[in-house]
């Protein structure tokens, strides 16, 4: 890879590129799916290819190509030369980049046992044992379970010197069991939903899932929904398991936090933020409860890696302190734009698409408390579990998020199953009423596997730290 | 290379089967993309790549494998990685590869040498006249506009053999002032057809509308929706319940025979029309048929891949995705038909509602009673005895679509190409809907 690197870097400074870097990158995913007993798919996606980054004329151009050959990829260096010299005559202002170390090394996910080491048989067979423990009620009419692993071996090289070396690999798994009746329908998921709960690990990762050991669970809460109440409406406590309180810490803090909506790049497409520069460091985002991190060092997150995609070391920042907006997901682009240095948060989906800022692992730090304690000390609320569906402004201020199932607590105590639940607020008053977040023992890395931003779309893994935690004075209702 | 070109390597590859079945896909993508901010291009992309799958079946059992790169070993990879695969499935009910059938290759498919040519330069310049437009009226211009050029080829041991070249252009414009924004887009297979300036001129008006908003409260409003809201509406049916694996599996709102939406509202999916990129085949190579799914309100059919068709016993309509697959037959050409109203007339009836420009953010609440959420954005105007008054902040809507659909009150006789999230063509009219229900 490094003599493909070398040529790339080269051409693209004799066709006069004043900054240059590429990211060379072979990836395998795998994929298995049974689906109602049968084994629905095995898939195996294989790809390779280098992407290449210019400045010239004091404009980006970006050009990627999958045909690794000498003379393909010099092409493609010119391409990108070409590219940014076209836009640097619409162009008035010219890309400066804060400073960043030119940085040398190697970097490999820790795992206890390889993925691609396991047999597809032992994997399907895992699958098979998941969808029979799903199978035994009649109301369920569709079972589904799968599968994802991915290995991605990635070069990055840049004209300031940078050589980095990284292998990442990715362990998910989940399942779906719907159940329905003449006039309902009800889907349960775990460990999370949208198909999977992945992390950056091995086999190990699956084996703790233990989803056959979950399957039967699963299936019976999705019959039970069918003849549960309809969620209770008002203004009441709120109370959300870890795996929500993830999803609503990716919509409300990752996406605003991103420098790049923040100065309008995003403006057409995934929207801007309302944490603008001049709230940073004094704008009160949440509770004194609130503490929230961008964390690239934390494994087993998603986005745990060595260095992101333009050379800038993994580290961890604060972006909330205990309710106070502290800090941004940057780039040495869009730091440089407000006089501060990339906390190394550029991602690309791929060699085929250029880097632009995405979440790493970005956390809710554990508190003090616990789901039982909280609970106990709720007088009438809902205990909400796994995300059914999620919607958000452009700005990252109005939310609606609704959950596969509730639980409704009075006095202390968990009263019934509820069906349909939805909630409803704005970012910085329902940060502002949370009063508990639970301790490290309830703390578990989850998330997103479909998080997507950027023109080409891009799609991106990202991970999210959460507990369950509470919320006092939340708009509840039924979905209708 | 061309469609016939990557026929030959598909027809080499299926012949260097030694047992059972084959399918091979090959495509050829050149995507080039130009992206503005701040009437400043900031991102400027290319990228191109051949992708490979071979699905194989043998004895009931499929794999599937897929390659992008790896040069001139990625058919030998992908058969291997297909036969690693398929060798762990089950036995299982396979629906069969499909045959040729007499016509196959007549249909129209999108395509513009212009587009195919498009330079970096060339569409630098066309930004430039948003962004231009926009500098002089002092406000900001956000957007992209992308040309994309792929040929498709579908070879397989059943004689199956068809290849396709298409070409897409497509420009979406956000306007920003001081306190608030507009939006437009314009698609088309051919970049010289972008009616640019007129999407430059829309863009920065509905901008200059919108500064200044004020909050009116949440509610049930009578509403005009723009081509672009009602795209989001549109695909939302799609995926939910114009697909014969969801009423299969009892997910789908669909009521065959029953009257769910008002007689005014048709709505169809036709890959032959040359107003919605036309394509002449699915992902299993079937040629893929016009079907009205909603005929005057009624719940009339849905779209079939080959394994729903099986199920059912009936033809696939040609509506598949990449098989096997979990999801099913998807329309991927949904067009609602036009009423005779002039858009520009839809207000005068209204004595007091909203405008919505666009649609933000939209997902699934409820599938089964197609409810779904999302946000208004750039462009929300309040009308008041006839006439459009004043904007009015966004808003967040919780809404049956197909309630919506039974309130509608005009269907407008224009329609515009629209591309929704999951980037099908949708060839959209205004409406006026009787009661639209909006929640904070």
């Amino acid at each position: 890879m490094r003599d493909l690197s070398e040529r790339a870097l080269d051409a693209a400074s004799a066709a006069g590129a004043s900054y240059a870097d590429c990211r060379i990158i072979n990836s395998r995913v795998q994929r298995l799916t049974v689906k109602n007993g049968v084994v629905a798919s095995v898939e195996v996606f294989e790809d390779e290819g280098i992407g290449i980054r210019v400045i010239a004329g004091g404009a980006w151009g970006f050009a990627g190509v999958d045909d690794l050959s000498p003379a393909s990829i010099e092409e493609a260096a010119r391409h990108a030369v070409s590219i940014a010299k076209a836009s640097s005559r619409v162009n008035r202002t010219p890309v400066r980049l804060a400073p960043a170390p030119a940085l040398v090394g190697e970097f490999r996910t820790p795992v206890v046992r390889d993925p691609f080491e396991v047999s597809l048989d032992d994997k399907v067979n895992l699958l098979m044992r998941t969808d029979e423990a799903m199978s035994h009620l009649a109301q369920i009419r569709v079972r589904e379970c799968s599968l994802e692993f991915g290995r991605e071996i990635k070069h990055f090289a840049s004209s300031d010197g940078a050589r980095l070396d990284q292998t990442i690999i990715e362990s998910g798994g989940g399942m779906d069991a719907t159940a329905t009746s003449d006039d309902e329908v009800q889907t349960r998921s775990f460990p999370n939903s949208f198909g999977r709960h992945q992390v950056r690990a091995g086999w190990e990762a699956i084996e703790a899932f233990d989803l056959p050991g979950n399957a039967g669970r699963i299936a019976e809460e999705a019959v039970a929904l069918l003849t549960a109440a309809e969620c209770p409406a008002g203004t009441m406590t709120v109370i959300l398991d870890a795996t929500q309180a993830a999803l609503q810490v990716h919509e409300s803090c990752g996406h605003p936090t991103e420098l790049d909506r923040v100065l309008g790049h995003e403006a057409a497409y995934a929207g801007t933020s309302f944490l603008t520069p001049d709230l940073l460091g004094t704008f009160r985002y949440g509770s004194e409860q609130v503490t929230m991190t961008a964390d690239s060092t934390r494994a087993p997150g998603l986005g745990t890696f060595g260095w992101d995609d333009e050379g800038v070391a993994a580290q961890r920042s604060v972006l909330v302190d205990r309710g106070l907006f502290t800090g941004y997901l940057s780039s040495r682009e869009t730091a440089a734009a407000i006089g501060q240095v990339s906390n190394g948060c550029m991602r690309a989906d791929g060699w085929g698409r250029l880097p632009i800022i995405r979440m790493t692992n970005i956390n809710l730090e554990p508190g003090t408390s616990s789901l039982e304690e909280m609970i106990a000390t709720t007088e009438h609320g809902v205990y909400l579990e796994t995300n059914r569906s999620w919607s958000i402004d452009d700005r990252r201020l109005n939310f609606q998020f609704g959950t596969q199932n509730g639980w409704e607590i009075v006095d202390g105590k968990r009263v019934r199953l509820v069906r349909n639940p939805i909630y409803s607020g704005q970012t910085p008053e329902f940060w502002g009423s949370c009063d508990a977040v639970a301790g490290p023992a309830e703390w578990q890395m989850f998330g997103v596997v479909n998080c997507g931003k950027g023109q080409p779309s891009q799609l991106m893994h990202v991970g999210h730290g959460a507990a369950p935690c509470r919320f006092r004075n939340v708009r509840v209702e039924p979905a209708r | 290379m061309s469609g016939e070109a990557l026929l030959d390597l598909g027809d080499r590859a299926v012949a260097s089967l030694s047992h059972g079945e084959a399918e091979v896909i090959i495509s050829e993508t050149r995507s080039e993309l130009t992206r503005f901010a701040g009437n400043e291009i900031h991102q400027s992309v290319a990228e191109r790549f051949r992708h490979v799958r071979v699905r194989l079946i043998d004895a009931g059992r499929t794999g599937v494998g897929e390659v992008r790169g790896h040069d001139d070993r990625a058919i030998t990879l992908a058969f291997e990685a297909a036969e690693d695969s398929r060798r762990v499935t089950a036995e299982s009910d396979v629906s069969p590869l499909p045959a040729p059938t007499p016509g196959d290759g007549d249909e129209p498919v999108a395509f513009a040498e212009a587009t195919a040519e498009a330079t970096p330069l060339g569409r630098a310049e066309l930004v430039s006249i948003i962004t231009d437009a926009a500098a002089a009226h002092q406000v900001n211009a956000y957007g992209a506009l992308s040309t994309t050029t792929t040929t498709t080829a579908i070879v397989t041991s059943a004689g199956l053999r068809r290849s396709a070249t298409a070409t897409q252009a497509s420009l979406v414009a956000v306007a920003r002032g001081d306190d608030g924004g507009g939006y437009a887009s314009r698609h088309s297979a051919d970049i010289d057809a972008l009616d640019v300036p007129g999407l430059a001129s829309e863009v920065v008006d509905t901008c200059e509308r919108n500064q200044g908003a004020t909050t009116i409260g949440p509610g049930d409003y009578e509403v005009i929706l723009s081509p672009y809201a009602v795209t989001d509406l549109l695909e939302h049916l799609a995926w939910g319940g114009f697909s014969a694996l969801a009423v299969q599996e009892h997910r789908s709102f669909m009521r065959f025979g029953e009257k769910l939406m008002s007689d005014m509202i048709t709505i169809r999916d036709d890959a032959r029309t040359n107003e919605i990129f036309p394509f002449p085949f699915d992902d299993e190579g079937v040629s893929t048929r016009p079907v009205t799914m909603i005929d005057r309100g009624v719940c009339s059919a849905v779209v079939y891949d080959m394994p729903t068709a099986l199920h059912d016993a009936i033809a696939s309509t040609g509506h598949s995705l990449p098989q096997p697959n979990t999801w099913g037959p998807l329309p991927r050409h949904v067009a609602m038909d036009a009423g005779d109203t002039p858009w520009r007339d839809m207000a005068a009836s209204v004595s007091r509602g909203l405008y919505i420009t666009r649609f933000w953010y939209v997902r699934d609440v409820h599938p089964l009673r197609t409810v779904i959420t999302g946000m208004t954005r750039e462009g929300t105007f309040l009308i008041e005895n006839g006439s459009i008054t004043r904007p009015v902040k966004d808003l967040r809507f919780t809404q049956s679509i197909v309630e919506a659909l039974a309130s509608v009150v005009q269907v407008s006789r224009e329609r515009r190409l629209e591309l929704g999230e999951g980037e099908s063509g949708v060839l959209s009219p205004w409406l006026h809907i009787g009661r639209f229900s909006f929640t904070s």
